[in-house]
């Protein structure tokens, strides 16, 4: 009764409900079936290539993004000493030398546990660790791994989250431990054959059909050298300056703390590292080589060695990628070289952004097409109805209100497709990712909801606009001559 | 009586000019005329004589060359197409020689329709279409479509279209035109009965002299001029006197 009494009392004022300007607009969709389906296809067909492009773009950069992941994440640093002219000692990573190129006359700057501490005054600086590593020769039986060991602090080794799978992390200071990553085991060689069990059965079809040497790595004592120039020497028979055969090093038992988690097939950060504490194995550098000269370590310019071991690199987490550039300036600055992901990331977004671009810009062709179609159809539309379209403006239809149910018409039109269309997207979405399955694992299609949604409202909003030019034909249609029109 | 003599539509010096090529026709030239409320009124005139551009004006359908047109105090030809579409839906209904129904909606929706433009709720307009096709005598043809209804009944619906939305006005262009003369004078005396009852002011256009004799006034227009004003009004009321 109310409704009624509103109903009336503001006749005045009162224009069409949206409600009943929607309903209008479906049912004369719904009319000329045949039609909208066809219009609709248009949409379809353009919504799912527009779509299915996009997400091959945005699959490629996923993809390029894990493989960043897996080479150390987003917010880390290294760090390395600046030899001034010298060249670096360690590492054997290529390292990028902007702002060192003038340190012909420079002093060398060297990671110590002074400059560690600095590091770790740093604002956004999470962690801060020295990393020693050396290369040393391991053994078990007839198994063999020349492998680099690398000793970091106890705090960066607890705080890079490391997956273990059975023991722990190494303790800090005392004995020397080691921390096994799950891909060390592939590295064992047979010592009399040469031959590596791994590499030898690799099954490119099935990567987790392998074989691995017979090495217990948590259980069976493990012997490690570590003057491996002494080994190879007396090996080979090689003699000293005085011509007197080199003997044999003295092997040490280290025992294993840990096994990180993982397949020995899985690719991660650290997963081929052999992790131990770096205080105890500075202890027990120190100890290998008394009087000696470290190999790897840098000497003085008569040739002698320092007191002091220095460190090869410095591992540096930040909290938030934002701040990586950030801190790396902050470290140039200090004299050393830094590097981090975030240019390799950089290139590859920039990278992956004109595919998608390109990509993008091949399936508008095709949405470009079905906004003509939607264009035809609502022009067809309106020839056919201006006589219906006259009647309603003379029965006091709002011109607003035809112009609306035009475009809702051609508005419901991009939903259908759309919506559609997206079901489409995701079905040869599935297909590719199927197919390529065997080089992208994790998929190279990738649909977001972000995609869904802008896919949704774009196809909405390009019907409307493609329907706006007939639905204002419709508004200005002069009632008078739409009725005549027989 | 006095109340009934108060003007609804008053037209002063109404002029229509087309241009044809590089003639000039007059369609309406010089036309004074005054509509009381509650007046059944018929403009008749042959072919060309300018009479259905006299309603077309009337009904804010076409601009006027020149001169006034106001309704119910308002002046039409000073309103841009939204006011006029606005004045239409709450000052008139119209009723047309080819009936006009939507062949996609069935008698009752074509009833409701004008009311959905003014926002009515579906229950309320249906059930007025509903009251509206009874009075005019269309019982038991409320859901067929217009193709289904021979011509005197497609032109009830249209009646009880142009009446549902209460109007203060009602135009009729050759309303029986389309009809054979038995339908033609059912659908007279019908479209009289109810405007007579509901006290409503109806203008209709034709070029039968016969039908325009129904009306309690007639306005003979020639050549854009109106020529002669009947009043059968008097006449009645000096017969019934």
């Amino acid at each position: 009764m109310e409704e009624m009494e509103e109903a009336q009392g503001g006749e005045e004022e009162r224009s069409m409900s949206v409600k009943d300007l929607l309903k209008m607009s479906l049912s004369s969709l719904w009319r000329r079936k045949l039609r909208t389906i066809l219009t609709v296809l248009g949409v379809v067909i353009g919504t799912a290539s527009i779509v299915v492009m996009i997400s091959l773009g945005l699959g490629l950069n996923k993809a390029s993004m894990e493989q960043i992941e897996q080479y150390g994440g987003l917010t880390t640093i290294t760090v390395y000493s600046n030899e001034g002219g010298y060249g670096y000692y360690g590492g054997g990573m290529a390292v990028s030398v902007d702002g060192s190129s003038d340190s012909e006359s420079q002093e060398p700057v060297r990671i110590d546990d002074a400059a560690i501490e600095q590091f770790k005054h740093m604002e956004h600086v999470e962690v801060a660790s020295p990393v020693l590593s050396t290369w040393v020769l391991l053994r078990q039986g007839v198994w063999e791994n020349s492998a680099s060991i690398r000793g970091m602090s106890r705090e960066a080794l607890e705080k890079m989250d490391l997956d273990i799978a059975e023991g722990s992390l190494p303790e800090e200071g005392g004995e020397l431990q080691f921390f096994y990553g799950n891909t060390v085991i592939t590295d064992f060689y047979n010592s009399k054959t040469g031959q590596n069990p791994f590499y030898e059965n690799y099954d490119y079809e099935n990567q987790d059909n392998y074989t691995l040497a017979d090495v217990d790595l948590m259980n069976s004592p493990m012997f490690v050298i570590f003057d491996t120039d002494a080994y190879y020497n007396s090996q080979y028979g090689g003699t000293d300056e005085n011509g007197a055969p080199i003997p044999a090093p003295k092997k040490y038992m280290v025992p294993a703390c840990g096994l990180m988690a993982g397949k020995p097939t899985e690719w991660g950060e650290n997963a081929n590292s052999i992790l131990c504490d770096v205080e105890a194995l500075k202890a027990q550098l120190k100890k290998v080589f008394k009087g000696k000269a470290i190999p790897g370590q840098p000497t003085s310019k008569s040739g002698k060695p320092y007191k002091e071991i220095y460190y090869n690199q410095a591992y540096i987490r930040v909290d938030d990628m934002n701040y990586v550039t950030e801190v790396q300036d902050q470290i140039r600055a200090l004299g050393f070289q830094a590097e981090s992901n975030v240019e390799w990331m950089n290139q590859v977004q920039e990278q992956s952004r004109s595919i998608q671009m390109a990509l993008g810009g091949i399936g508008a062709v095709s949405l470009f097409v079905a906004a003509i179609g939607i264009a035809n159809t609502m022009m067809m539309s309106i020839y056919e109805r201006t006589k219906e379209i006259g009647i309603m403006k003379v029965l006091g239809c709002d011109m607003r209100a035809i112009r609306n149910m035009f475009l809702a018409e051609a508005g419901f039109i991009g939903l259908i497709g759309g919506t559609v269309g997206l079901m489409l997207s995701y079905g040869i979405s599935a297909i590719i990712n199927f197919v390529t399955k065997a080089t992208y694992a994790s998929g190279i299609s990738y649909i977001p909801v972000v995609l869904v949604l802008l896919a949704m409202i774009f196809a909405v909003f390009m019907g409307m606009l493609a329907g706006l030019f007939p639905a204002l034909r419709a508004m200005r249609l002069s009632a008078l001559a739409a009725i005549r029109n027989e | 009586m006095a109340q009934e003599r108060e003007p609804v539509i008053q037209v002063k010096n109404l002029y229509k000019i087309y241009r044809v090529g590089h003639n000039k026709v007059r369609a309406l030239n010089g036309v004074d005329l005054e509509i009381y409320r509650g007046e059944f009124c018929s403009i008749v005139g042959t072919s060309g004589s300018g009479k259905s551009t006299m309603l077309n004006m009337l009904a804010g359908l076409e601009k006027p060359t020149k001169g006034e047109v106001i309704i119910s105090g308002e002046h039409l030809e000073r309103m841009n197409e939204n006011q006029l579409v606005k004045f239409r839906r709450e000052h008139v209904g119209f009723i047309f020689q080819s009936f006009n129904l939507l062949g996609t909606m069935n008698a009752k929706e074509n009833v409701a329709l004008p009311l959905t433009f003014r926002g009515v709720p579906k229950k309320v307009r249906l059930d007025k279409a509903d009251k509206m096709l009874d009075l005019v005598g269309l019982r038991r043809h409320k859901t067929h479509r217009p193709n289904e209804m021979s011509g005197g009944q497609q032109q009830r619906v249209g009646v009880a279209r142009a009446l549902v939305v209460d109007p203060e006005i009602i135009f009729a262009d050759e309303p029986t035109g389309n009809l054979d003369s038995n339908t033609s004078a059912e659908v007279m005396e019908l479209m009289k009965k109810i405007v007579r009852e509901q006290n409503q002011t109806l203008v209709m256009v034709t070029h039968d002299n016969h039908l325009a004799g129904f009306a309690d006034r007639i306005f003979h227009i020639i050549d854009g001029k109106i020529v002669k004003i009947e009043d059968n009004w008097k006449n009645r009321e000096v017969a019934e006197g």
